[in-house]
């Protein structure tokens, strides 16, 4: 499983499934930088760079459609087998999760620009930073993990998404204090907290990138398992 | 911006990478001008219209008995051979109709090169049997001969294999070294197109990939028409596939788009297995 895309006696196969990784490599570069951006905008009040990111989502798009016309034409000129047939599978899948993801940097944009139009009052940007900064680390990761075929960063990157859910709960309840003392403040928390969502999905988008690259090289379907029980089912199963 | 700088990526150029070939571009190869073909009363080809592009793969598919093979014999004249046959219509090699009068056959022949179902090399050494068409040419120079038996056998990618032994029997080879051979043999009098009528039926999976892979690199030198019953290795192999039922061409066109969504029925029918 070292080299998913040499070695087979069709060097014309070797190259569409090269092309097929890089694309889905430049696609995932493009959704991190974009969920970058959208936090940054937010937090700094950019509101040409969240313009930019709401564009560029077109771009997250085409590509997505680019990559699933890639796999339907493997799928229909090759009939890959095995590990081949799981990597198209895989990467057909976890296109739409990268494409989730360009989706909700996107909402991002839109939200810190309402923001940005009621005048801030930074309440939750601290939360908001940290966890952008947490699931950007995430995305990168699990780039990492396809780039390397790391099953133990992919785990290790899974993991992390229970760290996210508690601090998006955490950040949830004091944002819930600060409406109850100050009513006027509401509309505005509730699109912070509407971003805070946002990249909680992301982390979960993160998350379910990297069971499809366990199920790529392991051939284990770990979408259902619980994150911390990955290791024994992975184990078990080999 | 320098991160803006290095994301900024050309999805066009991407895009372009992976567009559908398109006939009206390529060069004419071979062009079939309303042929008809009669075998006695049978009409096997019932007035076949198309193109085989230069220096790209075109594979012919359909049902047994559906005139494939025919259309393909057509080509190099092979029909001429059987008594019953009678042949209307036109088919062009570059700009000159090769059932002209006046065509010599034996160079039409060297011109486009044939290659069979089963390996037939012939019982001789496995340097003679690459040489034979040169010598029949009257080449009899010995180092021309050398060196074209070993440009054959590399572009046949068989030449590692059997550069210790030129001089044993190439009755000796295995099946699939057998027909990489022959068709050395074919590129050894270098023509401009190869028709191969079903080349890997008779070979393991192992050696057909070989063979396919073969037959992807010959495209750079070569025009190929390939006639295949495994309908997964027209989509493997060609750029161009047809699709031809009862003497009729139902469709033709590039192969991305014949198997992932034909525009006839017909097609769409026996590529999925749906055949009534």
């Amino acid at each position: 499983m070292k080299e998913l895309t040499t070695d087979h006696i069709s060097q014309q196969f070797n190259q569409e499934l090269e092309m097929l990784r890089q694309h889905f490599l430049t696609m995932g570069g493009v959704v991190e930088t974009q969920v970058e951006n959208a936090v940054q905008a937010l937090l700094e009040a950019q509101g040409e760079l969240a313009e930019e990111v709401r564009e560029r989502d077109a771009s997250v798009n085409q590509l997505d459609g680019l990559i699933d016309e890639e796999c339907t034409r493997i799928l229909a000129k090759r009939q890959p087998a095995a590990s081949d047939l799981r990597m198209i599978l895989s990467i057909s899948k976890a296109v739409s999760e990268l494409e989730r993801i360009g989706d909700e940097a996107k909402k991002i944009a839109s939200l810190s620009l309402t923001l940005m139009g009621e005048g801030e009052t930074h309440r939750g940007y601290v939360e908001i930073n940290r966890i952008g900064q947490m699931v950007s680390k995430m995305i990168n990761q699990s780039l990492d993990a396809y780039a390397r075929l790391d099953v133990d960063l992919a785990i290790k990157v899974a993991n992390k998404d229970r760290k996210v859910d508690r601090e998006y709960e955490t950040a949830l309840r004091s944002l819930v204090t600060y409406m109850m003392e100050d009513p006027r403040s509401i509309s505005n928390i509730i699109n912070v907290i509407w971003v805070l969502r946002s990249l909680e999905r992301i982390g979960d988008h993160a998350r379910h990138t990297c069971q499809h690259l366990i199920y790529m090289i392991k051939g284990v379907d770990v979408r259902h398992v619980k994150a911390k029980d990955l290791k024994s089912e992975l184990e078990d199963a080999e | 911006m320098s991160e803006e700088q290095t994301h900024s990526i050309d999805i066009s150029a991407m895009q372009r990478s992976q567009q559908a070939l398109n006939i009206e571009d390529e060069t004419v190869c071979l062009s079939v001008k309303d042929l008809h073909l009669y075998y006695g009363e049978k009409e096997a080809l019932k007035g076949v219209d198309m193109v085989i592009p230069e220096k790209k793969v075109t594979a012919f598919i359909g049902p047994s008995g559906c005139g494939k093979s025919t259309l393909l014999r057509c080509f190099n004249r092979m029909n001429d051979l059987v008594d019953s046959c009678r042949i209307t219509g036109e088919i062009n090699l570059h700009d000159s109709n090769i059932y002209a009068k006046g065509t010599d056959v034996a160079e039409l022949r060297r011109r486009v090169g044939m290659v069979f179902q089963k390996p037939n090399p012939f019982p001789k050494s496995i340097y003679e049997n690459v040489a034979y068409g040169l010598r029949i040419q009257g080449i009899n120079k010995k180092r021309v001969i050398d060196e074209t038996v070993e440009w054959a056998l590399r572009s046949a990618a068989l030449w590692d294999e059997v550069k210790d032994r030129l001089h044993e029997s190439a009755l000796g080879m295995s099946g699939g070294q057998q027909q990489r051979l022959v068709i050395a043999r074919t590129v050894a009098v270098k023509p401009e197109v190869l028709l191969l009528d079903e080349p890997a039926s008779a070979l393991d999976p192992i050696s057909t990939l070989k063979i396919e892979e073969l037959i992807h690199e010959l495209k750079n030198d070569f025009t190929i028409a390939i006639v295949t019953h495994n309908m997964q290795q027209a989509a493997r192999v060609s750029d161009y596939t047809a699709f031809m039922y009862m003497g009729d061409l139902i469709e033709f066109g590039d192969t991305n788009t014949l198997f992932t969504n034909p525009s006839k029925q017909q097609t769409e029918d026996y590529i999925t297995g749906r055949y009534g």
